[in-house]
């Protein structure tokens, strides 16, 4: 719990807490979202039904991953694309910049990917000189702004249209008001010639597919179908559990994808790429490149009471559900992966040791398990995080031996009851003496924040043996 | 580029490191029941395909013969500006833009240039209950339905399958995924609500997509 | 009906808001049940296992199972408590002998509401509170044990109250245990928006089946200087018809 990120944790969720305007802006967001959300649901007949078979796609293919894993493999190389397995993100960077340095590239454009967020590709590129634009809307206003993205859906939803017109007028041209459109056609105006000038685009990828040996991506502007379309080289970068069987699995993930994402029944453009411009194909990139990326995901896989963490679609629901998440922000985990999948996912992507406090930071409400549309016992793996916070890592001694106290307390009813009034009567003695709420209340850590309920003289077992005796 | 080194023993240590962890079982999820998901897609896929347009959208112009699609294809090109419109290069679509009066750029001649205002191409079909048409490489190439700032597309009655189910069903029935290394499902227009979540028509992708689709008589 | 009820006193309760207690015999024995308290109860363990402290929490859970053992129907006055002796129990005591004694105990184990309305068949508990009441959804309640409507019926048939529903009810109060101490500013917060929607409905009281919401709801309250007032359900329930 005192890790320096841990520190850093209190301190920004503190000042998001008391942001009034970061709260309205999270709010108008959200609510809209929720009612897109809503209305989509009923486009299905029966969305509980819909969940529980994408989990069990899902399922069947994390507990199947080498197989599915190489039957991509094959498929891909087949038509004559690469597949490269990197253990870490290390190995992954360095592919891509051996690769870009060797094609002579000068610029990339990028369509939305989290992956390589987690591996921060963009920045590693620019160091070997390369240009990289980021190419979704979301994404180009958080790299305009030098900023990670804040949501792993809608990258820039802590910004309001006024934020993102300043921004744009200061960086591009012809922006002069804050009119949505006019800030759409200016990135779209900005990005424009970056398309058929690129060298190489790289995507990350929503699934892969095993039987048809493709990825699948999706996105509503256009962009990702742009970088796979244009420059000579596309890369693609994916979690090795993106993988899933069949082709025709898609037909319930899609809609299932958009409908927890945004609300949609269909995100626009769901558009599955399998190699390079084939012969007798008039476009498409020369080489085709897939990263199969580890980094900590073999390990989630080996501990199976956490294994369905990697049924994950990436949709952003939980983010959106979560109580913290809307309080606090996506900046302030200070995670590639934010809100509550960040939560369970970043100790075992950056260790438990150092990570366990954003499992602690949640009041366990388990909304975001209710809304994962691949039933991910999201709140549940956080209790698990806890357990083994406490018991494989230095967890504060402090707490350790309070804990133990209690324990021994509450292991026998005269220890409570004598415990129980001694309590009372401190806390009573304190209210007496005005310190409530003051500095030195030993009580702070509750009434820094909300007033203490008025203790009673008698507790209930008290009361009780009184008025029937012992029984 | 990496050494071939690296690279096998990366695949090797990831493939050994998920055979060691799949050691240890999963609990399996609640099972699903597979009873349907969605509700039953109506019999009349025409009145389907026409209401998912209209929430996506997208126009849909329909037509009874080649004259009348030559017809349409002269009328949707109307209100776009003059300039380059990029056509796939299929029998049936010469035979209708031959008459048109617009610089064309056959598929056959190359990609869609950058300032191209329109597309025109087929498709391999479109699915009733949510409005999408499912292009490939062969229809156009990549750069055929998403490059211009329009995008028209000719579809035959036949094309019309009732749900994404079918779509995929006719994908490997016509062994399409196998033929094209792209194959697209487009739904609705170009569109991103990346600011303040208020929807943005025209992103990066076209602004207008129509349909025409011919009857089959 | 002659239902003999052995009543499952949450620690907190017991220290804290013995009268949720005392009402909660009172509706019990009012629908005709009869009441006793194991007096050998302690604590469920809950706070111990909410926060990573399995090893402290698990011999509370067995003394728990041992003290209940041989209750034939144990009623609660807490969603949060009933559903760590019915949904987390059976993982808590994985490798324990009493596992399967506990996961019988949690078939025998009701939350208040529930067991009025779904046991006991009762809807109406002949109670009156004439007063403007909103429901609060406490989380493990609504999404461990799936109560909902339960409450809700009961409040409904209270002479005098109207039931208004505030806006997203069903979001956290911001309690969550140590969570409400460890991130004192973010349950603050969540706090903040839970005394806003109240406040948008016009109600004099909350009404929950969960007392530690309801103690973190009232300080918030209170520091906002606030009107209304929070009550648990078991309280409303025992205002008898003058």
């Amino acid at each position: 719990m005192r890790s320096s990120a841990a520190a850093e944790f209190l301190r920004k969720a503190a000042e998001k807490a008391a942001d009034v305007a970061h709260r309205q802006t999270i709010r108008r967001n959200i609510s809209s979202y929720d009612l897109s959300v809503g209305r989509g649901k009923l486009r299905f007949s029966d969305w509980e039904e819909a969940r529980r078979r994408c989990a069990e796609i899902k399922w069947e293919a994390i507990n199947h991953l080498d197989k599915y894993l190489l039957e991509f493999e094959q498929k891909v190389q087949a038509r004559g694309g690469h597949v490269f397995w990197a253990s870490n993100a290390e190995e992954a960077r360095q592919y891509i910049e051996d690769l870009v340095t060797s094609r002579g590239v000068k610029l990339v454009v990028k369509a939305k990917s989290m992956v390589t967020e987690e591996i921060h590709l963009a920045s590693a590129l620019e160091r070997r000189g390369v240009e990289v634009l980021e190419t979704d809307l979301g994404e180009f206003i958080v790299q305009l702004r030098k900023e990670p993205p804040y949501h792993i859906v809608t990258p820039a939803m802590h910004l309001s249209r006024a934020d993102i017109s300043r921004l744009f007028r200061e960086k591009l041209e012809g922006v002069t008001s804050d009119e949505p459109e006019e800030l759409v056609a200016a990135a779209r105006r900005a990005l424009r010639k970056a398309f058929f000038a690129a060298d190489v685009g790289i995507t990350g990828a929503n699934f892969l597919v095993a039987d048809a040996g493709m990825i699948a991506l999706t996105t509503n502007e256009g962009n990702a179908r742009l970088c796979t379309a244009l420059p000579r080289i596309h890369v693609a970068v994916a979690g090795i559990e993106k993988v899933i069987p069949r082709l025709a699995d898609l037909a319930l993930l899609w809609p299932t994808l958009a409908t927890a994402g945004t609300g949609q029944h269909l995100t626009t453009y769901n558009t599955l790429i399998g190699g390079p411009r084939q012969p007798g194909e008039q476009d498409g990139p020369e080489e085709f490149h897939v990263i199969l990326l580890d980094n900590g995901r073999t390990e989630l896989l080996a501990d199976p009471e956490q294994r369905d963490v990697l049924h994950c679609i990436r949709c952003g629901a939980c983010l959106n559900a979560c109580p913290v998440y809307r309080t606090v922000g996506g900046h302030t985990y200070a995670t590639t992966y934010p809100g509550p999948i960040g939560s369970v996912l970043t100790p075992h992507l950056r260790g438990l040791e150092g990570w366990q406090h954003l499992s602690y930071a949640s009041s366990l409400c388990g909304n975001c398990t209710s809304v994962c549309p691949v039933r991910i016992d999201l709140h549940h793996h956080l209790l698990h995080n806890r357990r083994n916070a406490v018991e494989k890592t230095r967890h504060g001694w402090l707490e350790n031996v309070s804990f133990r106290a209690w324990r021994w307390t509450m292991m026998s009813s005269a220890r409570f009851g004598f415990a129980g009034r001694v309590g009372r009567f401190a806390v009573r003695f304190v209210n007496k003496l005005g310190l409530s709420g003051t500095i030195i209340d030993p009580m702070r850590t509750w009434t820094r924040h909300r007033s203490l309920p008025e203790v009673p003289r008698e507790s209930f077992r008290q009361l009780w043996r009184k008025r029937h005796g012992q029984r | 580029m990496g050494s071939a080194e690296t690279h096998n023993q990366s695949r090797e240590a990831v493939l050994a490191r998920i055979r060691a962890a799949l050691k240890a079982q999963a609990v399996r999820p609640e099972p699903a029941t597979h009873s349907p998901v969605f509700p039953p897609v109506g019999k009349d896929l025409l009145a389907t395909f026409h209401a998912a347009c209209a929430a996506n959208l997208m126009e849909l112009v329909v037509t009874r013969s080649w004259d009348e699609t030559a017809g349409a294809l002269r009328a949707a090109l109307t209100s776009v500006p003059t300039g380059e419109v990029f056509v796939e290069d299929a029998p049936e679509l010469r035979q209708s833009v031959d008459s048109l009066e617009t610089p064309v750029r056959w598929s056959s001649k190359g990609i869609p240039q950058e300032n191209a205002v329109a597309t025109i191409t087929g498709c391999e079909a479109l699915v009733a209950a949510t409005g999408t048409i499912v292009v490939a490489s062969e229809r156009g190439g990549r750069g055929g339905s998403v490059v211009a700032p329009c995008h028209i597309v000719v579809a035959r009655e036949s094309q019309l399958v009732p749900d994404l189910e079918a779509a995929f069903a006719h994908l490997r029935a016509e062994s399409i995924a196998e033929r094209n290394s792209f194959v697209g499902f487009i739904t609705g227009c170009s569109r991103t609500a990346d600011i303040e979540k208020i929807i943005v028509i025209g992103a990066h992708g076209p602004r207008r997509v129509v349909v025409i689709l011919q009857m089959d008589s | 009906m002659a239902t003999r009820i052995a009543l499952f006193i949450p620690c907190f309760v017991d220290q804290i808001t013995p009268q949720v207690g005392l009402d909660t015999a009172r509706v019990l024995e009012r629908v005709g049940c009869s009441v006793y308290f194991p007096s050998e109860q302690t604590c469920c363990g809950q706070p111990a296992f909410n926060t990573g402290h399995w090893d402290d929490a698990r011999p509370l859970a067995e003394r728990f199972v041992r003290v209940f053992a041989d209750a034939e129907t144990v009623v609660c006055p807490s969603g949060s408590c009933t559903a760590m002796v019915r949904n987390f129990y059976p993982e808590l005591l994985a490798s324990s002998p009493l596992r399967q004694d506990a996961i019988e105990l949690g078939r025998r184990v009701f939350e208040l509401s529930e067991f009025l309305v779904k046991v006991a068949n009762v809807t109406d508990v002949e109670a009156s509170f004439p007063h403007r009441v909103t429901f609060h959804d406490s989380c493990h309640a609504l999404r461990e044990l799936g109560i909902r409507n339960e409450p809700r019926e009961l409040l409904k048939n209270v002479r005098g109250l109207e039931l208004v529903e505030m806006p997203a009810s069903e979001e956290c109060c911001g309690f969550g245990g140590m969570f409400a101490v460890k991130f004192g500013a973010i349950s603050a917060s969540m706090g903040d928006s839970k005394a806003e929607n109240v406040a948008a409905t016009g109600a004099e009281y909350v009404a929950s089946i969960d007392g530690s919401c309801l103690m973190h709801i009232e300080g918030v309250l209170r520091r906002r200087k606030d009107a209304a007032r929070t009550i648990h359900l078991a309280s409303v329930l025992a205002q008898e018809i003058q």
